[in-house]
């Protein structure tokens, strides 16, 4: 459950992007390592976490998966609160999937924290013979939208990790940079120098009252 | 040749023998389940192979002979099933609480839900919509979804099986019946349970009762009968479990993070599966009613004590608990027990349902969908149907469920008038764009 484990920051990361796409395999490969050819169709809102080390500090991601089809957007306000990095999933062999992003992009910046930060995410690259996104294209949209840009393959696991620790590592960089202060992103629990820190306050750890 | 026949034999026994021991791969199943038309796989008692809804044979299977009693009084009540209804109901209740037995199961949920009189009302009309074209966008997305729905289940397992064509056919003849609704993703795993049950055009009719008659507007754009339903839930959570209630407040965990799939898949992906099938028992007599009970049970069960909360101290932990209820924690008899006593009645479900109307229509303007007033179970189907073949002095009309649909199913004169005066008191202030209103709606709007 991790509730007591001892940790820097809590990031909180939203998977988002058309249905069928792959979000709810990335955040399992990268969570808990597996992959899932018959994954359910997410419903509502799954979540998972993973404390990495980035450099010398350690970060608990917790990672938001919604449903990806239209109509679960009604209810993904609660979802986007307090995000603070995004993943803009699209499936490199639907074309289509690719061509939503911008409208996925439109309802990021309308509900989440502007300072949030995005990563285009081209994934299934293990079906290559199939693809009908080029990459150079991906890659352009990400660069005027000042957005990160990866392929990956949960399949395969390409790139997934590099991926989640890339965006985690820039959400640490624009807030120790103090781009971003504390309190405008509020899942983001900016720790006293001791190593065990408690979150921010709308979300007390339990480590120092309950144990 | 002959040899050669011998040979194929025994590499198919072969073949068969290593598929009998369940992979411990648990991804690879599915992928071929079908070969194994023979069942060599052993699944348990309800058909699923694996997965987190796989019951351990340590179910207790009801007496023989208490099984074939019950067997006989639900065959006598399916001979006088509207006499029951209409002066017995009470027993009928009963039965559904202990138990629909399983042979008489899929019979007995289509009387209940009155689905068995649409299909019956009719002929034809399910074969119809399914040579229909059909709309492209949703048939993309139902047919993404068709193998992700309880992909450890022998009938949905195999990729193309006939579980995921009639799970297909289902969804797509609904999109093209109401192609104003469309498809949304928690009808596939509602689907997926009927069809466990019944051929596809029963499980479509009794489909279309669910989502019109029993829970109208938890499947249509906007999803804001399932938001309004997680407030009614929230607040009713506060009478019954001031703990678990005050517990979700601290952390900021809204109803729709965690009930939106328990109520709109109603608990079928959510509880072992004996309970699945004993909540959808009391659903169909009971109506929605079930459902709330059934997640104020389980909310209590999870975060009723002290002791159980000291172990989910934070959103995160919170959530993650309800969100992966230990199948161990929910007892069968228990489940139903706690279910049948807790006192949340139709009444102060619909009471509660008109504050939280008002308390949207205050903070968030006017609904999208008018709400639309639900029938709470079998009784209220009965009484509904009754009133209505009252009003229709022509004849013609059969009863349809909630929404009499456009075309040829459309409702007699005299009741469209009803309609259109009802409609006059509900019409909307401020409609959102790419609004439509249904034809005939305005027969259920709630007079409250």
């Amino acid at each position: 459950m991790g509730s007591d484990e001892a940790y820097n920051f809590v990031f909180k990361v939203v998977l988002i992007g058309e249905s069928g796409v792959g979000k709810s395999n990335l955040l399992s490969r990268f969570t808990k390592n597996e992959f899932n050819h018959d994954s359910r169709t997410t419903i509502g809102v799954e979540f998972s976490t993973r404390t990495i080390q980035l450099k010398s500090l350690i970060i608990k991601a917790q990672i938001w998966d919604t449903a990806g089809l239209e109509r679960y957007r009604a209810i993904t306000s609660a979802y986007y609160r307090g995000a603070v990095g995004a993943l803009l999933v699209y499936d490199i062999t639907k074309h289509l999937t690719y061509e939503s992003v911008e409208r996925w992009l439109k309802e990021l910046y309308d509900h989440a924290d502007p300072h949030i930060v995005v990563m285009l995410v081209g994934n299934k690259t293990d079906l290559g013979s199939e693809r009908s996104v080029p990459t150079e294209d991906a890659k352009d949209f990400a660069e005027k939208n000042g957005l990160l840009f990866l392929e990956t393959s949960a399949l395969e696991s390409t790139n997934v990790e590099t991926a989640f620790q890339n965006v985690l590592g820039e959400i640490h960089r624009k807030v120790s940079s103090k781009e971003v202060t504390r309190g405008s992103i509020s899942a983001v629990s900016l720790s006293s120098p001791v190593p065990r820190a408690a979150g921010d306050p709308e979300e007390k750890k339990p480590c120092c009252r309950n144990l | 040749m002959i040899k050669s026949s011998v040979n194929f034999a025994s590499m198919m026994s072969g073949t068969l023998e290593s598929l009998s021991g369940l992979g411990e791969d648990g991804s690879s199943i599915g992928s071929d389940s079908e070969i194994n038309g023979l069942a060599v796989r052993r699944t348990d008692k309800y058909g699923f192979l694996g997965g987190t809804q796989y019951s351990e044979g340590s179910d207790k299977d009801i007496r023989v002979d208490v099984a074939r009693q019950r067997e006989l009084k639900w065959l006598d009540m399916f001979n006088n099933w509207d006499k029951w209804v209409s002066r017995r109901f009470q027993k009928v209740k009963l039965r559904c609480r202990k138990g629909i037995p399983s042979s008489l199961r899929a019979k007995a949920w289509q009387l209940l839900s009155n689905s068995k009189e649409l299909l019956d009302s009719n002929p034809g009309k399910f074969e119809e919509l399914e040579r229909e074209q059909g709309d492209p966008k949703w048939l993309d997305i139902i047919e993404k979804d068709l193998h992700r729905q309880f992909p450890f289940h022998e009938m949905f397992a195999a990729r193309g099986g006939h579980g995921q064509q009639d799970l297909y056919r289902v969804l797509k003849a609904y999109t093209v019946y109401r192609p104003e609704e469309g498809y949304c993703q928690a009808q596939a795993p509602v689907a997926a349970v009927l069809l466990m049950h019944m051929p596809a055009e029963h499980a479509f009719w009794c489909l279309v009762q669910i989502c019109e008659t029993y829970l109208p507007g938890y499947y249509s754009a906007g999803l804001e009968a399932i938001q309004l339903d997680g407030e009614i839930f929230f607040s009713l959570l506060r009478r019954v479990c001031p703990m678990a209630y005050r517990h979700l407040k601290k952390f900021k965990i809204d109803p729709i993070l965690y009930m939106t799939e328990w109520f709109m898949c109603v608990f079928s992906r959510t509880l072992p599966w004996s309970c699945v099938l004993r909540v959808w028992d009391m659903f169909f007599c009971e109506g929605v009613k079930i459902v709330f009970r059934v997640g104020l049970v389980l909310l209590k069960q999870m975060l009723g004590s002290v002791d159980k909360l000291r172990e989910v101290q934070g959103m995160y932990e919170t959530m993650e608990r309800l969100r992966n209820i230990p199948p161990e924690s929910v007892r069968e008899d228990l489940l139903v027990q706690e279910v049948v006593s807790l006192a949340v009645t139709e009444a102060l479900i619909e009471r509660e349902c008109s504050i939280q109307v008002r308390k949207w229509r205050e903070s968030r303007g006017e609904l999208t969908h008018q709400p639309v007033r639900r029938l709470h179970g079998t009784r209220d189907i009965h009484e509904h149907k009754r009133r209505a073949s009252a009003i229709s002095s022509g004849g013609s009309f059969s009863f349809l469920g909630s929404i009499p649909p456009p075309g040829p199913l459309r409702a007699s004169s005299s009741l469209k008038k009803m309609d259109k005066e009802k409609k006059r008191t509900w019409k909307q202030k401020t409609p959102r764009s790419g609004m439509r209103e249904r034809k005939g709606e305005g027969l259920l709007y709630s007079a409250s």
